[in-house]
């Protein structure tokens, strides 16, 4: 599991003994591999934390640092140094495929910064403002509507009234998730560029959003499977 | 990871399916929801007034077969209880009815939810504090 502690720690090469910073692949002075990085995953890449990330950048350094760890390239290595090198690789596949989605990327950032989300939190009793009312009263009427498409279908086999009403609702489930994934980049903005409490306000809303968005999946994904049936 | 007999049972054969009138005095609703997993559940329940035992109770669940199977067991519990011994159902109960693996704990802990939610609303609209005992005046 991902240890928080503050990438500008510096740690000493293994090799030289030069300092260097603890979520390095690689040591600045001697370029000789490190053990996996305890810092967050941004700093694998030498990027700083943001929720509007520089892709490019993630993307030239992924292939960078994925041609340096090459295991063609420690052909001759120590053992340790072998070992290293596919840990490393798989923390650095693990950071880059978490940052380059933007779901996951505010995910992970909001869990840095202690927002309890996710799977391993389901199991917590939630806090009740993470269910409000009207989101549930929503979310419920659309999957009753959405049911008795799918039962009207199954009545009439290939009724193209029924198929066309399933094929509307994709199309609104869909259109309720883009407005999230728009709602959700203005937040970004908002939590990169406000103060504290404009901060605070932008994280509690992401959860908010993020929350919305899985119900709106499973819809997306039920309504397809329906249609694909 | 296999479903327990029982979960399967409550799965294919869901017990108290369907809705009751909303708008009913002696009907309580309580809708609530996983934000983790996007399951949501509604459970209703009407009250004998007299006696304030829960007469009928019904429920509707989209999620997974576990959250399914928490919220048909937990109808067919509460029917025939009185409001107050509902409450005492706590969510370990169904997990161990159910034999549900650590990652389904989440479902049970949802049926208890909606059950409280339920009461919780009954009490409200008939005007009885959250906390203290069911004590409705009975018809006049």
């Amino acid at each position: 599991m991902l240890k928080i502690v503050d990438s500008a720690v510096p740690v000493a090469c293994w090799s030289c003994s030069v300092a260097r910073n603890a979520s390095t692949l690689f040591c600045p002075n001697c370029s000789k591999i490190q053990p996996p990085a305890t810092g967050d995953y941004f700093a694998v890449f030498g990027l700083q934390p943001r929720l509007n990330l520089d892709l490019d950048a993630l993307e030239r350094e992924f292939h960078r640092l994925s041609r340096r760890l090459h295991p063609d390239r420690f052909a001759r290595a120590s053992d340790s140094e072998k070992e290293w090198s596919l840990a490393d690789t798989a923390l650095l596949n693990d950071a880059y495929r978490t940052l380059k989605d933007p779901l996951k990327r505010t995910e992970y950032v909001l869990k840095l910064h202690g927002a309890e989300i996710g799977e391993e939190h389901s199991g917590n009793r939630q806090d009740p403002s993470r269910a409000p009312a009207d989101l549930l009263e929503e979310v419920f009427e659309l999957n009753m509507q959405l049911e008795e498409m799918r039962m009207a279908r199954q009545m009439g086999d290939d009724d193209p009234e029924a198929a066309k009403s399933l094929s509307e609702a994709k199309q609104k489930f869909e259109g309720l998730l883009e407005e999230v994934d728009r709602d959700l980049r203005v937040q970004w903005t908002a939590w990169e560029e406000g103060g504290d409490a404009q901060r605070q306000a932008a994280q509690k809303q992401m959860v908010a959003l993020l929350d919305r968005r899985r119900y709106l999946r499973n819809l997306v994904r039920d309504v397809t499977e329906t249609l694909g049936a | 990871m296999a479903y327990s007999d029982k979960v399967v049972d409550h799965y294919n054969n869901p017990r108290n399916v369907g809705t009751l009138d909303k708008s009913s005095q002696e009907v309580g609703t309580g809708l609530v929801g996983a934000p983790e997993c996007g399951d949501v559940m509604r459970l209703q329940i009407k009250v004998n007034p007299e006696t304030q035992v829960i007469e009928e109770a019904k429920f509707k669940t989209f999620g997974c077969g576990s959250a399914i199977a928490s919220s048909s067991l937990a109808t067919e519990w509460i029917k025939g209880r009185t409001v107050e011994d509902a409450l005492a159902i706590k969510n370990t109960d169904i997990v161990k009815e159910l034999a549900l693996p650590p990652v389904k704990i989440h479902c049970s802990v949802l049926a208890e939810d909606a059950i409280r939610a339920a009461i919780g609303d009954w009490k409200k609209k008939n005007g009885v504090a959250e906390n203290a005992p069911a004590a409705v005046e009975s018809a006049k």
